[in-house]
């Protein structure tokens, strides 16, 4: 009898795709920055540059024809400054942050090297759990950053870590390959040890909207200062010197 | 005639903030093996300048999330370790490791030379 048939309930998944796009004016290292974060995650659907800085409300809309509930998006200012939008699209949060101290997967000091689309485990130190925003912080950074176990591409295994740590109020983001034994004694017992893989990058909130790219703030950072700020005291104090030994 | 310094306005709404995080927040009852998070249980408590201890504590969290993620895969059932017959493509193409293994090589071959 085949109404009999006992209906399972359906298993909950977690599902997660992101959208992965930038503004225009990129330098080739940003642009190297989202290849690596591309490789890493297979969740991640790339689009095209976005051709206009100030309409980020297309952003939902781009997202949700590409059938992402995520969005990562690089924004470049005067060709030299990094910002990183993380948003939940739709509905929101998104959160803004300026993003330093880029080293890509390029660069020849960081040895590891992990099996592309393999999920990764995320580590958040004790910090997010200490502040509202960080966890908040932590809730969309494991939307985005972790693999969901049903991504296309994701392989079976695990073999790297994604850090995330809070020092200094800048998130610091590492990413290490898991190695399961010796190199140098492969028969020898199993020890776990580390090698890093890249990338690295350190953000620093600015915002928090309630929104997916608009909406009220509900969290400012007040240690921010914009670079162009930092620059542009650097100017005057050389300025102020100047003039100093002129008179 | 110095500068105001403008006061910047400080926002940090603790109660939207969490009443947000409550309408994201993915199912609690989700197995581990769906977001594969861990938590450390540790601040990072380092001088920002100082590389060395500062990546050292980095490895140390990561090195504890490992060990974490690999006993709670025990538990789920999960597997884990890559069988050594298991080849796919990987993040860094062979040539990239190639040029990696050499520059290690040109680096320990530069200090036997300079001993």
């Amino acid at each position: 009898d085949e109404d009999a048939e006992i209906v399972q309930p359906k298993k909950k998944r977690n599902k997660q795709r992101v959208l992965l796009l930038s503004s225009r004016g990129i330098t080739h290292r940003m642009r190297h920055l989202m290849n690596d974060l591309e490789a890493l995650l297979p969740h991640v659907k790339k689009d095209s540059k976005l051709d206009s800085k100030s309409q980020l409300s297309l952003l939902p809309e781009l997202a949700d024809l590409n059938n992402c509930n995520n969005t990562l998006y690089f924004e470049a200012r005067r060709h030299e400054d990094l910002y990183l939008w993380a948003a939940k699209t739709p509905n929101g949060p998104s959160i803004k942050m300026h993003v330093q101290n880029v080293h890509t997967m390029d660069e020849l000091k960081m040895t590891g090297n992990c099996l592309k689309g393999s999920r990764g485990i995320l580590s958040f130190d004790k910090a997010f759990d200490d502040s509202e925003w960080g966890r908040l912080t932590k809730e969309i950074f494991t939307h985005i950053f972790g693999v969901p176990p049903l991504a296309r591409k994701a392989k079976p295994f695990i073999d790297h870590v994604l850090t995330f740590s809070i020092l200094d109020n800048k998130i610091w983001f590492r990413n290490f390959q898991i190695m399961e034994k010796d190199p140098l004694q492969p028969n020898g017992p199993p020890q776990t040890s580390l090698v890093e893989i890249g990338p690295r990058f350190v953000l620093t909130p600015i915002r928090i909207f309630e929104g997916a790219f608009n909406g009220a703030t509900v969290y400012s950072n007040p240690e921010f200062v914009t670079p162009a700020a930092v620059r542009s005291l650097i100017r005057q104090e050389k300025g102020d010197k100047y003039r100093q030994r002129k008179e | 005639e110095d500068m105001i310094p403008k006061q910047k306005m400080e926002i940090d709404n603790k109660v939207a903030l969490e009443r947000i995080r409550e309408t994201i927040q993915l199912d609690q009852s989700l197995p581990w093996t769906e977001t594969l998070a861990v938590s450390y249980p540790q601040t990072i408590d380092v001088d920002v300048d100082d590389d060395l201890s500062r990546e050292l504590a980095f490895y140390k969290q990561a090195l504890h999330g490992a060990n974490t993620a690999r006993t709670l895969a025990a538990k789920y059932n999960f597997p884990f370790t890559r069988p050594s017959d298991y080849f796919a493509e990987m993040v860094k193409s062979d040539s990239h490791m190639e040029r990696i293994r050499q520059r290690l090589l040109d680096e320990s071959a530069g200090m036997k030379k300079s001993e």
